[in-house]
């Protein structure tokens, strides 16, 4: 995880946010509805945008997790600061992890594929616009 | 709650098989699916695309980016829930989903829990269904599933081989299931034979991220178009009369209207 | 010499009188225009914190021995606890302790909406509590709810008497309209769903309470809680470094708040309750449900001469009842107004604040209300609100502080003259059109609000105030504030708020009134501090004093410190202080499905001098994207028979995604408000939100000549506004 190795031991049905948030004390990751409907959690794994809120955590065995807490130094961190595309912050990491998963396999996308690819990210402070744009701007 | 390591799924034995688990895990939470075992099926069943066929354990996101898939089920696929829920879940999966009909979501005692009544019928209904929607008035979710029924795809489980409209049935007074699949039964691939042009095209209530009000698969091979229709009655509607036989409750007659233009739509869009 | 005096002080239309200390050296406001800090773009100060996942949100709160705690809520709208056994829950696996009704502040047995709190119990896990609370032996007498407020109305049932407002004589004003529009109108109950749910953790310091919650008014729930526990105030400190948003909904403690105060005063460890997503569905609060019923008349050249209105508010179980007709009241210059506000009491879950509430939703229907007068006369709609304007307040004389709404209009044109274009660009299945909407809204803020300076020998200032920054942006309006006095980089301010045991008093970030309150008392206190400075120089280097810097005069402090106090002073006497704007939206309708498409929004607001520009765009984006989620997707669903929520879970109540915004072009008039404070600042959070809908149900209109009477505007209302206006034309035609 975050480029080191972790070994745990969890009881049977332990999502993957229990164990970052409680077991580890990672609690970058935010969980808002704990069903996989809106995204606050999202974590990459083998370099995918995965919901850890229903990701039982035995499914991550022998793979590469990557929080917001190892993505700390990425520069689309100071993309979304820079644009103002976060408010009260709370759905802020798990934008910034499907964010930088985004820019990974496409260095410019564009306005309709930003809008297809972030859509599972769910903000109520809306911040869309500014999520867009620190995007298009990631590398300053 | 144990999880079973297994090397064939031969030995499922009553395990509840998951494998991106995104609608399993909900549902075991809210207690609408129990289980002591779980078997974890992802490294035992089929995922590579190959041609015309797709393994089972192959994702939603795969499908929705791989020239090989037609156009209906690839697109069925990139309008299907969101992103995150695409890489983890697999189609196998999603043909098995269950219904968003809240009152089954909340537990009520409907018929699909082996009750008496159907609570949408004379409740809030506006998600539900528009056809052979006497007994049970839910609507069936997955845009894949109705790609797949207007594909003529069939699928193959570890005991049989079948079309996948077969893998569905109408909820009955005997028999409470919405699938065909028995116990231990396990899907592990599809075979979705090329057509000359198909489409899927997609109501919903906001830009991205919801289930289909109505969702309409048109294939054509030759002359002949098939139309399935999903989010309009209990099971993948395939479309074999007109729209107008829908049998719409109070609350669901504006999804005849929206599926008349999108079959509409569909049927000049393959022509 | 601090001076004691009394005035009035108002929060989202409710007035009350404060009495206040005040400042006695009044400080002139700067000129209008950007200075060095204040008026320029800034990024947020906190930014790096939040987006790295390094903020201390209260669901990231834990301390060692934490236990959980699970509320037992009715499953019923409305029904009485028979019999309660809470041992079986007791005796569970983990838990650590239970309580019942009358053991907290909100729990009870008599149950009038479904959520409603009855017990708890907490375990050393989230799992063992709620597993427990399955094992509570709970007989629930069901009793038949009321769940109609056209019925509620009928039968009396009713949160308060009925609110009525009168102008001049109504059925007079009508007799002399030429054109008369009678319309009704509905609106949804909307749910707030901040990203981070209602929760608290309590923990006992000897015999202090601490209370780490998620709140928009510290101060407020030290309050409140020290009231319910009957506590001295200073013996309850409450921390909310960091909160997932409100709107609106965390004003208050809440049951879980007592719930976990109570069980960690039993236990001895500190507890956490906190609500889960789809008790935030149920439970917690919302923007109440409205029928709104106009008569409007109007001559010929589109004057208004009579405005009436009867709203009934569905409120529920509990609450206040929203001023619906606000904008019918305060918008427009009309002589002639009668409107009564009916506030139903119903079993349904409390209605809680909502980001302009009641305005949102009467600006909808009166606006559209306008829009058919408007088209009834042949009169362009924009000309109609121009010939509408109020130089005064309605019924009065009494002056506005500052009201720029003519220039809003005049900064509106060219997005309004795009109709042209817009239309043109319409097919046979997508018709498209342009409408806008203007409002009124509060965000003067008020006193009391008060902030400390701390400025060291580093030349590096600490602003300390007990306010909270619930996403706005404040913390960082603040620091530019007292940058911009002390003249020294925004960077070398840091902010210290959301801790009650710091003080001193701000106020509750509601109402648009943080930013009003307690920015001009960090100005105060920044001068207060440069006064000081001033004083120290010239007593060190007398003429000289101006050639030394900053960290010159200062460095000779070492641990010493400067400390300057302010306060917010009163709001001007005799004067009406308001926002205002208007939007301008384009949409797109497919015909044949009633799919709706918001393409673009202008916005226009006045909202005295903007502080910080880029946090304010961001809060104009904000407001019109939770406007588009109520107008187009967003609605709570209640089971008709038995009054049970329905709608759970963020599948099912639809908010809008990154895929539904529309363009937003955002104009800020930026003109300070000369009468208000030493800043001339009002508040943004709310007025963004308020015309939206209106804006695209009139864009609507325009397109399709459909006209929309209900939110959300589902493809079943858009389906049926369009065959009744082509009901209308068919008929129309025929009668030609």
């Amino acid at each position: 995880m975050n480029g080191g190795g972790y070994a745990f031991d969890a009881p049977v049905g332990t999502s993957l946010a229990e164990l970052l948030r409680e077991r580890i004390g990672l609690t970058g990751t935010k969980v808002a509805c704990n069903e996989g409907h809106c995204g606050a959690c999202t974590v990459l794994v083998d370099g995918e945008p995965t919901l850890s809120c229903i990701t039982l955590a035995h499914r991550v065995a022998g793979r590469e997790v990557t929080t917001i807490e190892g993505l700390r130094d990425h520069p689309m961190v100071d993309a979304f600061v820079r644009a103002d595309a976060l408010q009260c912050g709370f759905c802020t990491p798990g934008q910034i992890v499907s964010a930088v998963a985004l820019v990974e396999a496409d260095a410019h996308p564009s306005s309709e594929e930003i809008r297809h690819r972030m859509a599972g990210n769910i903000c109520r402070c809306g911040t869309y616009p500014k999520i867009e744009e620190a995007i298009r701007q990631w590398r300053g | 709650m144990k999880l079973l390591q297994l090397s064939s799924l031969r030995d499922l034995d009553g395990a509840l098989p998951i494998a991106g688990g995104t609608e399993v895990v909900p549902l075991l939470r809210q207690g609408l699916l129990e289980a002591d075992t779980l078997a974890d099926i992802t490294a035992l069943v089929p995922r590579g695309i190959e041609g015309s066929r797709i393994g089972a354990g192959a994702t939603l996101a795969e499908l929705e980016v791989d020239p090989q898939v037609p156009a209906a089920l690839r697109e069925a696929c990139r309008l299907a829930a969101s992103p995150q829920l695409r890489n983890m879940g697999t189609i196998g999966g999603n043909l098995l989903q269950a219904t968003r009909c809240w009152y089954w979501r909340l537990a009520y005692p409907c018929r699909l829990h082996g009750g008496d009544r159907c609570h949408a019928r004379d409740g809030e209904h506006r998600e539900h269904a528009i056809f052979a929607n006497d007994f049970c008035a839910s609507a069936h979710p997955s845009d894949i599933a109705a790609a797949l029924v207007a594909l003529g795809a069939t699928l193959s489980t570890t005991r049989r081989e079948l079309p996948v409209r077969e893998l569905y049935r109408l909820p009955s007074p005997d028999d409470r299931r919405t699938t065909t699949l028995e116990r231990g039964e396990v899907i592990l691939e599809l075979d979705v034979p090329p057509v000359d042009a198909s489409v899927y095209l997609k109501a919903m209530d906001r830009r991205r991220w919801a289930f289909p009000i109505v969702g309409v698969a048109a294939a054509r091979r030759g002359v002949e178009t098939t139309f399935a229709l999903a989010g309009v009655a209990p099971v993948p509607w395939l479309l074999a009369g007109s729209l107008d036989d829908a049998t719409p409750l109070a609350g669901t007659a504006y999804k005849a209207q929206i599926a008349k233009a999108l079959v509409e739509r569909a049927r000049a869009a393959v022509a | 010499m601090a001076r004691l005096i009394r005035t009035e002080k108002e929060v989202e239309g409710r007035n009350e009188e404060v009495w206040i200390v005040v400042d006695e050296d009044a400080l002139e406001q700067w000129p209008a225009g950007p200075r060095d800090v204040v008026g320029r773009p800034q990024a947020r100060n906190d930014g790096h914190a939040r987006a790295r996942g390094e903020a201390r949100y209260t669901a990231d709160v834990h301390f060692p021995g934490m236990l959980h705690a699970a509320v037992l809520r009715s499953p019923h709208a409305r029904a009485r606890v028979k019999r309660l056994d809470l041992a079986p829950a007791l005796a569970a696996p983990g838990v650590r302790g239970t309580i019942g009704p009358g053991d907290a502040p909100e729990l009870g047995t008599e149950c009038e909406y479904e959520g409603a709190p009855v017990a708890a119990v907490c375990a050393d896990s989230l799992g063992e509590a709620r597993a427990a609370l399955a094992l509570v032996d709970v007989e629930w007498e069901v009793l038949e709810p009321l769940l109609d407020p056209d019925e509620a109305v009928a039968r009396g049932s009713l949160i308060a008497p009925p609110r009525t407002h009168e102008r001049g004589d109504f059925e007079r004003g009508l007799a002399e309209a030429d054109a008369v529009v009678e319309a009704t109108f509905r609106t949804q109950t909307v749910l707030h769903n901040s990203m981070e749910t209602h929760q608290s953790v309590c923990r006992w310091e000897g015999d202090v309470l601490e209370v780490y919650t998620s709140t928009q008014y510290v101060w407020g729930v030290r309050q409140e809680v020290a009231d319910a526990l009957d506590l001295p105030p200073d013996k309850v400190r409450v921390v909310c470094d960091y909160m997932g948003g409100g709107f609106g909904s965390k004003n208050s403690p809440g049951e879980y708040t007592f719930v976990a105060a109570e069980l960690a005063r039993r236990t001895g460890r500190p507890v956490r309750c906190a609500l889960t997503r789809r008790e935030e569905h149920v439970a917690a609060g919302s923007r109440n449900a409205t029928t709104q019923r106009y008569t409007i008349g109007a001559r010929s050249d589109g004057t208004l001469t009579a405005l009436g209105g009867e709203f009934v508010n569905a409120v529920g179980a509990d609450g206040w009842v929203a001023m619906t007709e606000g904008p019918m009241v305060m918008l427009y210059d009309c002589p002639n107004l009668r409107s009564t506000t009916y506030g139903a009491k119903l079993n349904l879950p409390p209605t809680k604040a909502f980001r302009a509430p009641g305005f949102v939703e009467g600006t909808f229907g009166l606006e559209c209300a306008l829009d058919e007068l408007a088209a009834k006369l042949d009169l362009d709609p924009l000309e109609l609100r121009r010939r509408n304007h109020a130089h005064s307040e309605p019924g009065g004389d009494r002056p506005y502080s500052s009201k720029n709404l003519v220039e809003c209009y005049r900064r509106a044109e060219p997005h309004w003259e795009r109709r042209h274009e817009v239309r043109a660009r319409s097919t046979a299945t997508v018709k498209r059109g342009v409408g806008m909407a203007s409002q009124v809204w509060y965000g003067g803020g008020g006193p009391p609000s008060y902030a400390w300076i701390r400025v060291g020998s580093d030349a590096r200032a600490t602003v300390v105030t007990a306010m909270q920054d619930v996403g706005t942006g404040t913390k960082t309006a603040v620091a530019m504030v007292a940058a911009e006095e002390l003249g020294i980089p925004v960077e070398h301010v840091t902010v210290a708020v959301g801790d009650s045991l710091r003080g001193p008093y701000a106020t509750l970030s509601a109402g648009s009134s943080t930013t009003p309150s307690v920015a001009p008392a960090v100005r105060a206190a920044a001068a207060d501090a440069k006064r000081q400075i001033q004083e120290m120089a010239e007593q060190r280097y007398g003429a000289n004093a101006g050639k030394h810097s900053l960290r010159e005069l200062l460095g000779v402090l070492g641990n010493a410190q400067i400390l300057g106090t302010g306060s917010r002073g009163p709001n001007p006497t005799g004067m009406t202080v308001l926002t205002f704007g208007v939007q301008v939206a384009e949409v797109a309708v497919d015909v044949e499905t009633g799919e709706v498409t918001v393409e673009r929004i202008a916005a226009v607001h006045d909202v005295g001098r903007v502080i910080n520009p880029l946090g304010a765009s961001s809060q104009v984006e904000g407001g019109i994207i939770q406007g588009v989620g109520h107008t187009l997707s967003e609605a709570r669903l209640v089971d008709p028979a038995s009054g049970d929520i329905l709608t759970t879970t963020l599948d099912a109540y639809k908010m809008p995604t990154i895929a539904d915004v529309p363009e937003i072009v955002t104009e800020l008039i930026d003109i300070p408000d000369t009468q208000l404070t030493n800043l001339g600042s009002k508040g943004i959070g709310e007025p963004p939100i308020i015309p939206v809908a209106a804006a695209i149900a009139n864009a609507i209109r325009d397109a399709t000549g459909a006209d929309v009477r209900a939110l959300p505007i589902t493809r079943e209302e858009m389906l049926r506004a369009l065959a009744e206006a082509k009901e209308r034309s068919r008929e129309a035609a025929a009668a030609v």
